[in-house]
């Protein structure tokens, strides 16, 4: 029996990850993010910012933007979803066929970052339904790349590379 | 909202984040065969002096992008079983106007071009080996 060594899809120098791992955590978010749309439902609006800040689908709302933060600027590899997986999921698992660059699960959680900062923002300022609107948002991101493997971040980076956000200009444009 | 109408709400969020999954599944690595209407020029593709005789695989990719990487793999395999068919692969990352130009809302994508640059295939999404093996084949028969 022959075992062949998974392909290194990251970059020089950079530890490749399993490819289950982003989409394990993207699937506790995604639980966690239909918990918030729920709350935040059956929660009357509070008439104050201190009221606001206090309800459970907020506070809630507001840890999952921590995580995402974490991941965002510490990496996937050092998530607490990725430290999860290593020590529960994986060793039940058959090893992965494939390592994968961890730049774009990173980015992903950066995007997630952003659309919750903007619910928490419009939330605490007294937007209705800001809260489940950017949860629910969130919650097809997270959903759609546990279930399907579809890649968000990818998505958005090129559309802010068309923007020219992102990304170089080459030598010749014209 | 009352508890039920609650539970409504989540179960159609889930079913309606099921449906653009299957949709968007549906989509990926499907063969656009395109009706030969778009010409590319050398010119317009870095590092490229003249198309393949047989035909060449036009990959867009960005750096932040892991299907590119499924799809380089694929498209590199295929070509290399043919001695008149190419690949080449442009990172988008570097060339934004690119993207503009041939109309590039996903990465990876690509075109697959006959001997003289005409567009005879798109494909959104990483494709399937065999998928891209009958359609190279379609064109260099009817070349």
């Amino acid at each position: 029996m022959t075992t062949t060594k998974p392909t290194l899809a990251a970059k020089p120098g950079q530890k490749g990850i399993d490819p289950r791992s982003p989409r394990f955590g993207a699937g506790i978010t995604a639980v966690l993010l239909l918990v918030v749309v729920g709350l935040g439902l059956v929660t009357p609006f509070g008439a104050t910012v201190a009221q606001r800040a206090t309800e459970p689908g907020f506070i809630l709302f507001a840890l999952i933007w921590a995580l995402f933060g974490w991941g965002a600027f510490a990496g996937v590899q050092r998530h607490p979803y990725g430290a999860i997986y290593r020590a529960l999921i994986r060793p039940r698992l058959a090893p992965p066929t494939e390592l994968e660059d961890p730049v774009p699960p990173t980015f992903a959680q950066g995007v997630g970052f952003a659309i919750t900062l903007i619910g928490i923002v419009l939330h605490l300022a007294g937007v209705p339904y800001a809260l489940v609107v950017a949860a629910g948002a969130a919650f097809v991101a997270a959903f759609l790349n546990s279930v399907f493997a579809y890649c968000l971040g990818c998505q958005i980076y090129l559309l802010l590379v068309r923007a020219g956000i992102l990304g170089r200009k080459g030598a010749a444009t014209a | 909202m009352n508890p039920v109408a609650v539970v409504g709400v989540l179960v159609g969020l889930v079913a309606v984040a099921t449906v653009i999954g299957l949709v968007w599944r549906s989509q990926q690595g499907r063969i656009h065969h395109t009706r030969g209407t778009t010409t590319v020029k050398v010119g317009d593709v870095p590092g490229m002096r003249r198309f393949a005789r047989g035909a060449t695989f036009l990959q867009f990719s960005t750096e932040v992008c892991a299907p590119c990487k499924v799809t380089r793999d694929v498209l590199g395999a295929v070509a290399s079983e043919h001695s008149n068919v190419a690949h080449v692969d442009v990172d988008l990352t570097h060339r934004p106007d690119l993207a503009s130009q041939f109309h590039i809302m996903q990465t990876p994508t690509t075109l697959i071009l006959d001997s003289k640059g005409v567009v005879r295939a798109r494909i959104g999404g990483a494709p399937r080996r065999d998928a891209v093996r009958a359609e190279l084949d379609r064109i260099l028969i009817a070349a």
